[in-house]
């Protein structure tokens, strides 16, 4: 087995495990129902009472697109710092190390496999509510596909943060609260709640800069409204985010390897 | 007679609370960590409102002072009552595992005993962050500020009332967690956003099956007018829902069966 069918191997496994327990995953889309419905509701008012057809460059109808994609990526999200804080903790590390495969990849392709399913049955059934609540589908063929190429880079980003995170179980006495407080900065300096081109003008152009942009607002925004140029940056940005994060991962881990601890028995 | 026994169980509900804060003490470092992840975590919710309105000064006749007290009543009620009546959030489980026996060992009346037995320690980060938005953003003078605790004490009501009746469909549907679970949420989800936003059936949800419009609605009126109409309609939805659970759960406990289960109580 070469060095990449090992990890694609690892990623189909995890995407065939959730896909084992759909049953339990499908209870999360009536919270995405719940939350779709709330978020139309919200903007059908907003742009009824100031009269706009389009907001931060946004129809109604885009909008309600945007909010389905970035719900979808939000309510994807595997809990990839919880997992390491607890194989840190519970030894589970360690032993991972004597094993051929390496430890971040092994977690990488879990993570991928997982958040693969998940993001599509959430985008199915998204796709489903936005189209029964505003209507047509602003769907192109060009959108879906510069989707697709900027999603894995997000995924990619968002892993690296929450792994590092992680790996400050080496040091923390607990993460959750630094995983929690990492979680909640995506949502707001991501653009899940709201599109970036909707915050104060002043404060547009450090957080479409910022990593967080590129994990929600980047795909999202380019599947709602395609542009080549946009694309191009969006893609730039991503790429520099996952060095300048698996650089700071690499430092950290190699640290981290430093403090285990393992004894026979 | 009857005050005599409600300062009784006053009496429990501090003795509980007090037992229940030395425990989580005992890990001051995880409990402040929790308490301080959900002030953020709230806090995202509050900066995003302060984004909207930043753009948008108006929605439906609120502001953003309106949904910051909204967000004050639902939170500090939320925390006032899971950090009281913890076990109200895990009732499902308790009686799907049948772990309810532990509970009946106890003097009556079954249920206080339940609902204060456990404490949920993130709960005390919610109730100081409404509290705290609501003096430090709103600033209130002292008339207000006495409504606005009446008020949070009639969501708590409301919160501990609900969640005894979802947590009570696991007498008759069995393993009801998930189910509980998506209902409970819907209710805290559909609480943080203005009501003025529905209308028509959604509206008459959101004061029956999903009774948020008693936590985002009400409260944040009887404060905007100083109404006691609106005060007293918080208090008439937060008593409904607290005997209908009371009912409901007396009444599917008579279907309980013992799980058999041997376990050490700490």
């Amino acid at each position: 087995m070469n060095f990449f069918s090992k990890y694609l191997w690892i990623a189909l496994t995890a995407a065939r495990s959730n896909m084992a327990y759909i049953g339990e995953v499908s209870s999360r889309f009536i919270f995405l129902g719940v939350i779709l419905y709330i978020f139309m509701r919200l903007w059908q008012v907003t742009y009824h009472e100031t009269s706009a057809s389009q907001l931060g460059g946004l129809t109604l109808t885009q909008m309600m697109w945007y909010l389905t994609i970035t719900e979808a990526i939000s309510l994807s999200a595997t809990k990839v710092a919880q997992e390491v804080d607890e194989d840190v903790r519970n030894g589970t590390l360690a032993v991972q190390l004597t094993k051929p495969i390496s430890y971040v990849l092994y977690r990488l392709a879990t993570s991928l496999g997982e958040r693969t399913i998940i993001f599509s049955m959430n985008l199915l059934i998204g796709a489903i509510i936005a189209n029964t609540m505003v209507g047509s589908t602003p769907l192109s063929l060009a959108g879906l596909l510069l989707l697709a190429c900027t999603l894995p880079l997000a995924f990619l980003l968002d892993f690296l943060g929450n792994f590092i995170i992680g790996l400050a179980a080496f040091w923390l006495e607990d993460t959750s609260g630094l995983a929690l407080i990492y979680s909640r900065i995506t949502w707001i300096l991501g653009g899940l709640l709201i599109p970036l081109e909707l915050f104060p003008y002043w404060l547009q152009p450090l957080v479409k800069a910022l990593p967080f942009a590129s994990m929600i607002y980047g795909p999202a925004k380019i599947f709602v409204a395609p542009d080549i140029n946009n694309f191009v940056e969006i893609i730039s940005r991503q790429i520099m985010a996952s060095l300048a994060f698996s650089i700071c991962l690499i430092i950290l881990y190699r640290i981290a390897l430093r403090r285990v601890f393992a004894n026979g028995g | 007679m009857m005050i005599n026994k409600l300062c009784n169980y006053l009496n429990l509900a501090k003795e509980y609370v007090r037992l229940n804060m030395l425990a989580q003490l005992e890990y001051k470092g995880a409990f402040a960590a929790q308490i301080i992840g959900m002030v953020i975590n709230d806090g995202t919710w509050l900066s995003f409102w302060c984004l909207f309105f930043s753009r948008f000064p108006a929605l439906r006749g609120w502001d953003v002072k309106d949904v910051i007290t909204m967000w004050a009543v639902a939170a500090a009620g939320f925390g006032l009552a899971y950090g009281i009546c913890g076990n109200a959030l895990r009732l499902p489980g308790l009686i799907a595992k049948g772990q309810l026996d532990a509970w009946m060992l106890y003097p009556p009346a079954l249920l206080p005993h339940l609902l204060f037995g456990k404490m949920v320690a993130t709960c005390w980060g919610d109730a100081l962050f409404g509290i705290g938005i609501y003096i430090i953003f709103v600033r209130p003078d002292i008339a207000h500020l006495a409504l606005f605790l009446v008020l949070v004490l009639s969501t708590a009501i409301l919160f501990v009332g609900f969640g005894i009746l979802c947590g009570s469909l696991g007498f008759y549907l069995g393993n009801s967690q998930g189910l509980s679970q998506q209902w409970h949420d819907a209710t805290i989800t559909f609480s943080t956003y203005p009501a003025t936003l529905f209308d028509g059936s959604i509206k008459l949800i959101l004061f029956t099956l999903i009774p948020a419009g008693f936590i985002s609605f009400c409260p944040v009126e009887a404060l905007r007018q100083f109404s006691w109409q609106f005060t007293l309609a918080s208090f008439a939805g937060a008593v409904i829902f607290l005997i209908l659970g009371t009912v409901i759960f007396y009444h599917g406990l008579s279907r309980y069966e013992s799980g058999n289960l041997m376990e050490m109580r700490g």
